[in-house]
């Protein structure tokens, strides 16, 4: 029997039978033991844990009695980032935890199909009612879907989601896979082996699903971070599991506007990690029982058994960029849907040295290498004139590192000096959460040390910049702008600024 | 990009292929092998005549299409790197100077190996114990946390510098430091050829396989512990496995979990 995960704010009241049924079920996985393999903390360690700061929040204690070694192998520390099975993996885990949430809410007598409902913050930015209130809906405590460490965008606790700053133009990724040389990440990410954590965030994975994750967990300091600011303690906060609800539903509403959108065929995404080597994909279920999955097998909705109340598609960010180029949007539509991967990727232009993040904002400047600039214009005014895909521009923010994942910032570009870069939209670049950052700054773990590249798809901006011809100048100026200031002691560092260009 | 990486990695075949080949066509080239200075005099005379055999000019010569022969699998990932974060009229520079720094850092290392080796094999004319010194000395360097410092290292992706001067010596750097974290992963291991006589040429495609499959793995935490090719015969073997039983996949108007649910233990490999 197909289930049907539905939009929390949609389902009735802030305390509507699923969201019920869902915060007892969170509180039967919360009083098992870390070492039950269904136990709320085991789930959470799956996607990933770093004992300091468990311990710190109070998710782990002496007491505790640790799963075994080979369970901890075999199961946690397996959520996959910068990597092309970020949505695959992610889908598996989300119907494991359902299913264990259903076992719990049927075995207290709740509904057989009772389904995990998402937040689409799109249309409802503030956080559902039932999650931001320390009591039941009775009015006494022990609420399991609130949790103290929820700091919100401004780090004062009010949680929400600023709606002029998520934005859903993933969609607009003609292709899944993307590459790592600059040019577009695509919408699901590039391709890695098994990647708890890999370099480049896909289209997705960098908006909405890291900013929301830094935004909603927001932090107090470096060393206190949100639970959803961390991959390491995302997995504690039930929240977490309605917004990767809207993520997995982005990818169906990805896969079904238009059609001509499909997952890839490479039989190393297929098959998986586990069939070039890696870990395989194994979740705990309900009974002693394991699900080991590929993410060919994650693919179809209807093979899976549920589906979304809604899937319908915002307008398409490329069919509004080709009519600014001067285009007509019968003929915009019609090369939105024929356009894929670019194959051509050349570095247009970067800054010359490392930022250091802290404080209110950091500035630097980009020079564009002449002969690329003006092979960019020249697409450019082909485009207009041919009906041609015309050339896609990247912004990277290349080895960002640090120590707080908290840190969330907007870029902007060619602001007015002096002038306040909220009061220019049409400049924002894209917004960046450093979730993973921590982990991926160790000189010696999976990373290397190399931390987190952010690839923002400024294709619009540098439109503009093409048609009152301030490209000539052969320099862009950038802007980054923390959403709160950034601490000294977070270290945050951006090795290089560069822009790509992307075309066939 | 796809044809420009096809045309980089074909370049990277060429230049590995000939340095393969030219041994076997041009006889004055040899890659070093030493075993013919087994000579019994004291030390500093041995050296001296050893040098006679093997003059400085002939070992370099030598010394060099070794690593050409070895390295290029080794150097194709960072070497991409390199290209794809360049300008495009700076790629064949930038990958240029990187790989005179990576060459400088081996030939510099390759004095103190060869040195090395000469002296052990002056020092014992017993070839089989010097072979299986070396051997011993590489297995306990590969279990050691310092050789995953260096692995560490070689998995690293630095910025560079687009323009001008910084941007050569961006190049030229990532050169000398990627090929550092290389001699520091694999200069035992680049004993056993010298030391293994008429089967150096075996021995050093058998140290280049190991070498380039243990660089399949991640980077990890320091720990001593064993460590090798095993991801790379995980691929062999998840390969022959799928092709020996393919899976059945979802679909067919099959429940979802019937296929994929187990009664689970831990994956005791994993």
């Amino acid at each position: 029997m197909a289930s049907t995960r539905r939009n929390i704010w949609e389902l009735g009241s802030d305390w509507a039978d699923p969201i019920l049924w869902y915060a007892r079920g969170v509180k039967a996985m919360k009083r098992r033991a870390l070492d039950d393999r269904t136990s709320w903390r085991f789930y959470a360690a799956i996607h990933g844990i770093f004992p300091p700061l468990w311990q710190q929040y109070g998710y782990l204690s002496s007491i505790d009695t640790p799963p075994s070694q080979a369970d901890r192998n075999t199961y946690w520390n397996q959520c996959q980032h910068g990597s092309w099975y970020f949505l695959p993996w992610h889908r598996g885990y989300l119907i494991a935890f359902e299913a264990v949430i259903r076992d719990a809410v049927v075995a207290l007598g709740g509904p057989n199909d009772w389904a995990l409902p998402y937040w689409n913050y799109f249309k409802q930015d503030a956080l559902p009612p039932a999650f931001a209130s320390a009591n039941w809906p009775d009015g006494t405590g022990d609420n399991p879907l609130f949790v103290e460490q929820r700091y919100g965008p401004n780090g004062d606790g009010n949680v929400f989601v600023p709606l002029s700053e998520v934005n859903m133009n993933a969609l607009g990724e003609p292709d899944f896979e993307g590459v790592s040389s600059g040019g577009s990440p695509g919408f699901g990410g590039v391709a890695t082996g098994f990647a708890h954590g890999g370099r480049v965030h896909g289209a997705i994975e960098t908006q909405p699903h890291d900013w929301v994750h830094g935004l909603v967990g927001g932090g107090l300091s470096p060393q206190e971070p949100g639970l959803m600011s961390d991959p390491d303690t995302a997995g504690l906060d039930p929240i977490f599991w309605l917004h990767h609800a809207n993520i997995d539903r982005l990818w169906e509403v990805w896969r079904q506007n238009p059609a001509t959108h499909v997952d890839p065929s490479k039989a190393n995404w297929i098959n998986g990690p586990a069939s070039t080597g890696g870990h395989a994909f194994i979740l705990p279920m309900p009974g002693g029982q394991s699900l080991t999955y590929t993410p060919g097998q994650m693919s179809n909705l209807a093979t899976l058994g549920y589906n979304y109340d809604d899937l319908s598609a915002p307008p398409s960010p490329l069919v509004a960029r080709l009519e600014r180029l001067g285009i007509g949007v019968t003929e915009a539509t019609a090369i939105a849907r024929r356009t894929a991967m670019a194959k051509t990727v050349e570095l247009l232009g970067a800054n010359t040295e490392s930022i250091r993040l802290s404080g209110a904002e950091a500035r630097t400047s980009i020079a564009l290498d002449p002969a690329a600039r003006n092979r960019l214009s020249t697409n450019l005014n082909e485009a207009a004139r041919t009906s041609a895909v015309p050339d896609r521009v990247f912004l990277n923010l290349e080895n960002v590192r640090g120590i707080s994942d908290a840190t969330a910032f907007n870029v902007y570009i060619n602001v007015p000096e002096g002038e306040n870069p909220a009061n220019h939209p049409d400049h924002l670049a894209g917004s960046v959460a450093l979730f993973g950052v921590r982990k991926a700054s160790a000189a010696d773990d999976k990373h290397a040390g190399d931390g987190l590249t952010y690839v923002l798809d400024i294709s619009g901006i540098i439109d503009r910049l093409h048609l009152s011809r301030a490209i000539e100048a052969g320099q862009i100026h950038v802007l980054l702008v923390p959403r709160n200031p950034v601490a000294d002691e977070a270290q945050i560092s951006i090795g290089r600024i560069s822009v790509f260009r992307q075309s066939n | 990009m796809w044809s420009a990486t096809r045309r980089f990695s074909g370049w990277l075949v060429v230049t590995n292929l000939a340095a393969w080949l030219l041994p076997l066509s041009w006889s004055d080239l040899t890659i070093p092998a030493l075993c013919s200075a087994g000579l019994r005099t004291p030390l500093p005379d041995s050296f001296s005549l050893a040098l006679v055999f093997n003059s400085p000019m002939q070992l370099a010569w030598g010394w060099l299409l070794m690593l050409a022969a070895m390295t290029p699998p080794l150097i194709a990932a960072p070497l991409r790197h390199v290209r794809e974060r360049s300008f495009a009229h700076r790629r064949a520079r930038a990958m240029s100077l990187f790989v005179v720094g990576y060459g400088a850092v081996w030939m510099i290392a390759g004095v103190g190996l060869q040195v090395m080796a000469l002296a052990a094999q002056l020092a014992s004319s017993d070839t089989l114990m010097c072979l299986a010194l070396s051997a011993a000395a590489a297995a306990l360097w590969q279990v050691s946390p310092a050789k995953q410092w260096c692995l560490n290292r070689c998995h690293r992706r630095p910025q560079l510098a687009a323009f001008g001067v910084p941007a050569d010596r961006a190049a030229f750097d990532f050169g000398l430091s990627h090929g550092a974290a290389c001699v520091g992963a694999c200069w035992a291991l680049m004993l056993l050829p010298l030391f293994a006589g008429q089967a150096h040429l075996l021995t050093m495609l058998a140290v280049v396989l190991f070498a380039f499959a243990e660089r399949l793995e991640n980077a990890a935490p320091l720990a001593w512990r064993c460590r090798g090719p095993g991801k790379a015969l995980r691929i062999i073997a998840a390969q022959a496995r799928m092709h020996l039983a393919p899976r059945t996949t979802g679909g067919g108007g099959q429940p979802f979990f019937a296929g994929l649910v187990t009664t689970g233990g831990p994956l005791e490999d994993c």
